[in-house]
Formats: structure tokens, sequence, C-alpha cells
């Protein structure tokens, strides 16, 4: 292909000029594909966390600030009557914490016990033996469920744990099940506790003046959550008395995950313009020096065109020229933006969340591509027409 | 006679006019003339008498403000801007004063260009743009770049490259202008040698030792042919 080989020798006779006029497109390209390589292995990260996490319950809770605060705290009458009065919820769980020493032998450590059910709220697998049973439920056992982590500082020589007891305060109570490490990093700790206990359990032990402050309530049909969100609020403040200042919150799983690629829609949004102003900086720059080209060579034009050349042929010429600049400027940018982007990957996200994220390459490889064909057509496009229009014999004089 | 042989170029009244801002100028008022296949034909004149402007026009590079242009019986007036590429591809071949060769490409390429533009494939292009060099002596030199090669080598290669679609007429507008008189000669002889084997030859000079090579010089003035015949010394 003569066209190929005469735009490579025209570039690499003008180095500092093309890799001048490709900077933009190196930066603007290396800039967008960057934050999409992080923007996709942090949103890798984020929803792989979230995907442990239960889909069929959600958390109530007053809102943290109003005035009325205390008024609006979760009664475990309101629970009962809530399971009882809503449509659609099968089970209402206490939600809170109590931090305790809690020991097995001389291993020791702070942690909080929290209240849990058959059905927990954190899904991840188990390492050793089983989770809560319904009988643990409902005869309100002295079980508990431990995390990986609390595992390891309570049994440090290892083995299977379940059968031996670890103190908490006053009571005993038997390990039944230890959850697996989080494969996926920090994320998936704020959604299970150290150490879980039955429900029923931490409610005849702990909650005394029946306030729960918070609730998780498990629905029967995930796709009405919304509804029942609303329903619970509703009946919830028509239970403390129908106060107009009484504000709860639900959280779930499709909120988060919602809230979240919310978040990655502006960054698209932010990376979209970035790519868009860049594109048209670059573009000028290519239209700027593509025309410098065309004059310069207005007399090789003329030639072309006295010895037959057609002006497709010439159009042909300078739009390869202009790809040609384009696409190399293009592909920099895209070593460039994969190499940061690959970069920040490992010594950032995995060593922060432990997720390792795929490098997006098809989509890179389409965001460059994109740039080159939308660049050259558009900003090359002019230039090269010029230089096919051009009158052979006022071409033959320009000097 | 006109019967006999075929005609290369029939041109007829034709006229071109530059308009200069409100001025006009009239660079050809209405010339007439025929050229027969294998001919070997000198257009002289003093300067500004329209010499180029005649050749552009018969090179299918400029257009006739007015008249017929029937060139190896193709009427090329009323084409457009594609179709005379088409023409001047293969049907014309055209040598420049200032030879015009592509500067960064070497004497092989530069004359296998015309051949790229009329879709020959590489192979094929590389081996004719050979033969043609050689033809013109320059065998040995067509990895040359322009700028290695002197003034008269270097109208060889233009020459060259003006051959290599086979063109009907081979067209020269004062190619021994920016030549030292020895050069001239050669190139001349050049010329001469391509007519003998059949080429036509238009070629525009000022110098009549050039022209007297031709056999035959149409004289312009004031964009009209004042003489048409053999050279005086025949
Ligand atoms: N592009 C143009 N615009 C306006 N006038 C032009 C143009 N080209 C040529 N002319 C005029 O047309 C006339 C003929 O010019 P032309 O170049 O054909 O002369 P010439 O015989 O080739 O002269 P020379 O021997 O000096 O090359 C001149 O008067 C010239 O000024
Ligand atoms: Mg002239």
């Amino acid at each position: 292909m003569i066209y190929l080989e005469e735009a490579l020798r025209v570039l690499f006779a003008n180095k500092v000029r093309s890799l001048l006029t490709m900077t933009g497109l190196i930066i603007g390209v290396g800039a967008v594909i960057a934050i999409q390589v992080l923007g996709s292995s942090m949103a890798g990260a984020v929803n792989g966390a979230l995907g442990d996490m239960a889909d069929n319950s959600f958390i109530v809770a007053p809102n943290g600030v109003q005035g009325n605060f205390r008024r609006a705290a979760i009664k475990l009458t309101d629970i009962t009557a809530i399971e009882q009065d809503v449509p659609n919820i099968e089970q209402g769980i206490p939600l809170g914490g109590q931090n305790f020493l809690v020991q097995n032998g001389h291993h020791q450590a702070r942690y909080f016990l929290t209240p849990d059910s058959s059905q927990p709220f954190n899904d991840s697998p188990l390492l050793y033996g089983r989770r809560f049973t319904s009988n643990d439920i409902a005869d309100a056992t002295n079980v508990a469920v431990i995390s990986y982590r609390s595992y390891q500082k309570l049994f440090p020589h290892g083995g299977d744990p379940t059968g031996r007891s670890i103190y908490a305060g006053i009571h005993r109570y038997v390990v039944v099940g230890v959850l697996a490490a989080p494969k996926r990093g920090f994320i998936n700790a704020q959604f299970g506790g150290d150490i879980t206990i039955p429900y029923t359990t931490y409610v005849n032990q702990y909650v005394h003046d029946g306030v729960a402050g918070a609730a998780r309530f498990i629905v029967a049909d995930a796709s009405r959550m919304n509804l029942t969100e609303i329903a619970v609020m509703k009946q919830l403040k028509a239970l403390h008395g129908d106060q107009k200042g009484l504000q709860y919150q639900t959280f779930d799983k499709s909120q988060l995950t919602k809230g979240i690629n919310g978040i990655f829609g502006v960054m698209t949004i932010v990376v979209a313009l970035i790519g868009a102003v860049s594109l048209v900086v670059a573009g000028i720059g290519v239209m700027n020096i593509m025309l410098v080209s065309v004059t310069e060579r207005t007399r090789e034009i003329g030639v072309r065109k006295a010895i037959g050349a057609r002006r497709g042929q010439i159009l042909a010429q300078f739009f390869i020229e202009a790809l040609l600049l384009c696409g190399f400027g293009c592909g920099i940018g895209l070593a460039i933006g994969l190499s940061i982007g690959w970069i920040v990957n490992q010594f950032a996200i995995v060593k922060v969340t432990g997720y390792v994220a795929p490098l997006p390459w098809v989509e890179s490889l389409l965001i460059a591509g994109a740039f080159t064909i939308v660049v050259t057509l558009a900003f090359g496009t002019y230039p090269a027409y010029r230089a096919a229009r051009l009158d052979p014999i006022e071409a033959l004089r320009y000097e | 006679m006109n019967n006999q042989t075929p005609l290369a170029i029939d041109v007829r009244n034709v006229t071109k006019t530059y308009a200069m801002g409100s001025l006009e100028v009239q660079a050809l008022s209405g010339v007439t003339f025929t050229i027969a296949k294998g001919e070997y034909v000198a257009v002289m004149g003093p300067s500004g008498s329209g010499k180029s402007t005649l050749m552009n026009v018969l090179g299918c590079l400029d257009r006739a403000t007015a008249g017929s242009y029937l060139l190896d019986g193709v009427d090329v007036s009323e084409l457009d801007d594609n179709r005379l590429a088409e023409i001047r591809l293969r049907k014309l071949g055209f040598v420049f004063q200032g030879f015009n060769l592509l500067a960064r490409t070497d004497a092989l390429k530069n004359v296998a260009l015309p051949l790229f533009y009329a879709g020959v494939p590489g192979r094929e292009r590389t081996a004719a743009a050979q033969r043609q060099l050689a033809e013109v002596g320059l065998g040995d030199r067509a990895r040359h770049k322009p700028n290695e090669l002197s003034g008269g080598q270097q109208q060889r290669v233009a020459i060259a490259r003006a051959l290599v679609n086979d063109p009907a007429v081979l067209l020269a507008d004062e190619p021994t202008g920016n030549l030292d008189s020895k050069t001239s000669e050669e190139i001349m002889a050049l010329f001469a040698t391509l007519n003998a084997r059949g080429r036509t030859i238009i070629l525009v000079s000022h110098d009549e030792g050039v022209a007297n090579h031709a056999q035959r010089i149409i004289r312009l003035r004031d964009g009209l042919v004042v003489s048409d015949g053999p050279p005086a010394g025949r």
C-alpha cells in the first residue's frame, strides 16, 4: 500500500512535528483510558463486595439528625407489630452490637457481638460448621458464628473450632460456624459482625429496655421491596404516635448498588467530557498540521495531479496520513493509559480492596479506535478535501 | 493527408481568457491546428505569447475558454476533472522545465507513480519503471533520490515518468530551460530517439537550435498562430 508507505515516510520525516501534534491525542486518550480502567476495577471491587450481601432484606433505622431521635428509636414491640401487620414481611430482626472482651482461654480480643438470624445479612461462605438454624433462633441458644478474623485471633493454632466455647462477659457461646476469609477485602467486613449470635439470644441477654434502635426485615418477595419499605416506615410513624418530625430511612442492596452505580455514572460523564474536550483540542491540532502539510506540499500535489492522480487518490493520500497520525497518537495514548491504569490498579486498588479486576482491554481498544476514527473523520477530512480540490496549474505554479 | 495518418491532436478556434479582476487577458485568441501521430512539433514565440497556456490546454491541465479540442479522437473540452485526470494519466505525458520530481522519493518510485495511479500492481509497476529508466539511460540510478542526480539526469527521470504509461502524446514545456547546452543536447538527442520510435512529441522552446530538432515549428504571437511549417534550415 503506497499511501501508507508515503504517509509513514512523511510522518517520520517530520518526527518532532508529528509527535507534538499527537501530544493532545496521547494525553486525551491516555487520561480517558486510565480513568476508565480505574473506574471499571473500582466498580468491580465494590460490586464484588456487595455480591455477598443478602438481597431479600432491608434495614430500617431512625434518621440520625432529628429532634425526636429518642422517640423514633425502634422498639421490639414495633418489630413484632410490623411482622404481623405489614404484608410481605417474613421476619424482623433487631440490630445492635455489644462490645466485649471475647476470650478463648488466654486468647482474647475486643469484638462486637451482633445479632443475626438463620438468614444472615452477610451471605459469605463458611470455612467450618454451619449457620444458625431456625431452632437456634426459636430456642435462643447460646451459639456463635465467628468471622475469619476473630477465628485467627481466638484460635491461633487453627483447626476446626466448632463445638468449642468462647466467653463474652458473663455468657458462654458454643462456636457453630466460621466464616471464610472475605475474598474481596475490607468492604465485606462492614456487613457482617465478628461474633454473631442468634438475635433471640441477643434480645434475651442484652435488650432489657425493649429498644432495638434499628431493625432488619426479611421480605418474601424481593421485587416488592420498595413498597414494603415505605409501608414499614409509615407503620413505624403510626406506632410512634404519628409525630410529624419522625423520620426513618432504609437501606437495601439494590439501593447501595444504585448509589454506587450512580457514582460511576457521574464518573463516566466526567470521562466523556474530558474525552470530548481533548478530542476537539487534539483534532484542531491534527487539522492545523494537516493544513500546513497540504500547503507545504502544494507543488507536490500539483505534480501528482498533472501526472494523472484523480481527486479521490489525493484525498486518500492525505486522509491516510491523518489517520496514521491519529492512529499513532491514540495507540501511544492507549498504551500509556493502560499502563497507568494497571499500575494504580496493582498498587492501590488491589492492595486496598483485595479485588483483582481484569484490564478492560476490549473497551479500551474500542475507545482508542473510536477516537482515531472520529478525530480523523472530523478533522482530517477537510485538509484532505482541500488537497484534492487543488487546481493542478495553480498548484504547480505555487512557490 | 489528415485522412491518411490518424490525428493525435486537433484544436479548432481555441481561446483562453484569464479574468484579472475587471481586466480580461486573452492568452490564446483562436488557435487552430492539427498534429498527426508520430509528428515532432516545436512551439515557439516571444515571452507571453501563450505557449505555456497552449501546452496546459493540450496537456488537459487547463480548459480552453472556447473552441474544440480532440485528443487521440476524443473530445476533451467538455470532460469533468476526474475524466481529465484519466486522460492525463493514460494519454499524455508531461515534462516540465523544473523537472517536478517528488523530492524524497527515489527515481524508480517517481517513474512508477503514474502506474500506481493507473492501478497497476506493485511488482509489474517496479518492472515497468525499471525498464523505462533503462530506456532513458538511467538503469543504474534507480535508487537515487532527485537530489543525488544531476539536472540532466533528473530530466531523464521526468521523461521516463512521462512515458511509463505509454501516452499518445509527450508534451514538454521548455524541457531544457534549466539545463546547460551540453546536457540540453543530450536531452534533445533523447527526444529525437523517442520520436524515431514513433512517439508524438510537442515541445516549447525559446531556443531556435533546440526547436530545429523538430520536424515542424508552430510560432505564436499574442495568442495567435503566426506561422506553421518545417524549420527554416530544412
Ligand atoms: N494564471 C494567469 N492569470 C492571468 N494571466 C495569465 C495567467 N497565466 C498566463 N497569463 C497571461 O497569459 C499570457 C500568456 O502567458 P504564457 O505563460 O502562456 O506565456 P508564454 O508564452 O509561456 O511565456 P514564456 O515564454 O515567458 O513562458 C501572458 O500575457 C500572461 O500574463
Ligand atoms: Mg511559458
